[in-house]
């Protein structure tokens, strides 16, 4: 789908760079099956929990703030409310995701629910980024004028 | 016009689900109704009876009810436009479900005068179908490709219901018409015009939001769109004046948009970001193939060079080959994903509401049955077509199977869910 306000174009960009780094370590588990994991394993297990501790708790933050509440505004609260049910999931699960990935915690020694909560992750981004693609992005090309765009786009830089 | 005005593009849970739910009983029957005439379908030739009412069950009772199902879903999403009437989109399945019942069942008896009443209310449900689908696609601000799309399918869809009311007439007054003529534009235009043209419209969405890809160019989209809308107008032309050269020309006009359809959509899939893509691609790989051989035959059958008993053949490849496994495959991608959407707090996940077993049973059982029945057709044996038919109902059995699973899970997710 093309996106004429930059925000949009943003967001989506942040939508595939996530799912383009989510869809490898499912490969990767999928390959691995129920074997022990290698260190390379575990190092992308680590960029993944980053990634979603950085990257998506900005982005969620940022849409929950500025982009929902117009969604609500505009008649469309139901969507809203379900894609921030669904931030507040996938927050649970990052956090304890998280929590067993960094290296103190000996992630080989909690393996199975550590590879349990990393495809659960992924399939919980596909499926918000899929709505999120479906729902809030292109309300925004018609919810938002050239100037509020600009403010958001500024905003979030 | 209608009540129950939505303001959000997100329906009601059960306004799609009747439709699928639906389109699953009928699916059932559509087989079962097989079953009961299938020493009658290597030898079909038309008129009533079993085979007839088996057609009519998988064309309007399965593909048109899923279709409309889904599209009330999900053409909101590409037009950036609701369903405005809530009330007009129930009001539509309880004319479409007793309508085909009633002209499945009167087919099925031999009798055309409970096959009228039936007949005007699926025309009915189609009505109301079309200005809910025009509603949206004029006031459509997204998507332009799947717009014209869906204008193309309502086109279609107005040449359908004149032809099926003709036909009908013809069944039941006796009325004087070209009855070949009439037959083939009223199964072109309702398998490749109203139900193929939606098909290859939301597939250019729908499929690369169900694989993470980008959608195939918006030029190859309007290259098939126009192909295929040739194709159409050509092989009516080439009905009512009976021109093979025609008929050969639509084919080949309709092969060329299968095959630019296919080929984005296979270039799309590629450069998918996430790397599984699950089974139902399967099927919609399958789906895509018995596409293109159905076009093939129908080349081969205008110019002379095709098998004996081509047109059962061809129906074959058509409706339950390309359109039905197409919509199988897509059905059981989005039902636990909008089951999922409605599941409220907790947001189970739709892997977790989707009952494995019962699919794999059921891709199975519906390859098992497809390939039977073109075997059973090709080799004028009738009781190879029981056994495919058996197989077909054992194949749409478990995928209702799989449907009331994920409605079971559905309600457990509910249930657990904290208040």
């Amino acid at each position: 789908m093309d996106f004429n306000r930059h925000i949009s174009r943003r967001l989506h960009e942040e939508h595939e760079a996530t799912l383009a780094l989510w869809g490898r370590l499912e490969q990767t588990l999928a390959m691995r099956g129920h074997k022990p994991p290698t260190e390379e394993d575990l190092r992308l297990m680590r960029d993944c929990a980053a990634q979603i501790a950085d990257e998506v708790t900005r982005h969620f933050a940022f849409e929950e703030n500025d982009l929902f509440p117009l969604l609500a505004a505009s008649g469309e609260g139901d969507i809203a409310e379900l894609l921030a049910e669904e931030h507040a999931t996938i927050r649970a699960a990052a956090k304890r995701f998280a929590e067993l990935a960094q290296p103190g915690a000996d992630p080989q020694a909690h393996w199975p629910e550590l590879r349990a909560l990393a495809l659960e992750l992924a399939e919980r981004l596909v499926s918000h980024v899929q709505k999120e693609e479906m729902s809030l992005l292109p309300s925004l090309e018609d919810l938002l004028d050239e100037e509020t765009d600009r403010e958001l786009a500024g905003s979030y830089a | 016009m209608f009540a129950n005005v939505a303001h959000s593009r997100l329906l009601p849970m059960s306004v799609p689900f009747r439709y699928f739910g639906a389109a699953v009983a009928f699916h059932v029957l559509a087989w079962a109704a097989l079953l009961a005439g299938a020493r009658d379908v290597p030898g079909f030739a038309g008129g009533l009876g079993m085979p007839f009412a088996a057609l009519h069950l998988a064309t309007l009772g399965v593909i048109a009810m899923a279709a409309i199902g889904a599209t009330l879903q999900l053409l909101p999403v590409a037009t950036r436009q609701p369903v405005r009437a809530i009330g007009a989109a129930k009001l539509l399945w309880w004319l479409l479900a007793p309508g085909v019942l009633l002209f499945a069942g009167g087919a099925a008896a031999y009798a055309p005068r409970v096959m009228a009443p039936g007949a005007a209310l699926a025309i009915a449900a189609l009505a109301v179908y079309a200005v809910l689908l025009g509603r949206n696609l004029w006031s459509a601000r997204g998507m332009p490709v799947v717009v014209a799309h869906g204008w193309a399918a309502l086109a279609s869809l107005v040449g359908l219901a004149l032809t099926g009311l003709a036909l009908v007439a013809r069944y039941e007054h006796g009325l004087a018409l070209d009855h070949t003529a009439f037959r083939g534009a009223h199964l072109v235009l309702a398998a490749y015009g109203f139900m193929g043209l939606l098909v290859l419209g939301l597939s250019q969405f729908l499929l690369p939001m169900l694989a993470i890809a980008r959608p195939p160019t918006v030029r190859s989209a309007y290259a098939a769109l126009a192909a295929a809308f040739g194709a159409l107008a050509l092989a009516l032309a080439g009905f009512f004046a009976g021109s093979e050269a025609l008929v050969v020309a639509a084919a080949v006009a309709g092969l060329g948009a299968a095959g630019v359809h296919v080929v984005s959509l296979e270039r799309s899939l590629r450069a998918r970001l996430r790397p599984a893509l699950g089974p139902a691609f399967a099927l919609v790989r399958l789906s895509w193939v018995l596409l293109l051989a159905s076009l093939v035959l129908a080349g081969a059958m205008a110019l002379g060079w095709a098998p004996p008993r081509a047109g059962v053949l061809f129906v074959l490849l058509l409706v339950p080959g390309w359109l039905l496994t197409f919509l199988l495959a897509v059905l059981q991608r989005i039902v636990p994903f909008l089951a999922s959407v409605h599941a409220g707090t907790g947001s189970p996940l739709a892997s977790a509401l989707s009952p494995e077993g019962p699919l794999v049973a059921h891709r199975l059982l519906h390859v098992a049955a497809l390939a039977s029945l073109l075997l059973a057709v090709l080799l004028d044996a009738p009781w190879f077509a029981h056994a495919a038919a058996a197989a077909g109902l054992a194949g749409a059995l478990a995928f209702a199977a799989f449907f009331i699973g994920v409605l079971a899970r559905l309600r457990e997710a509910r249930e657990a869910a904290p208040a």
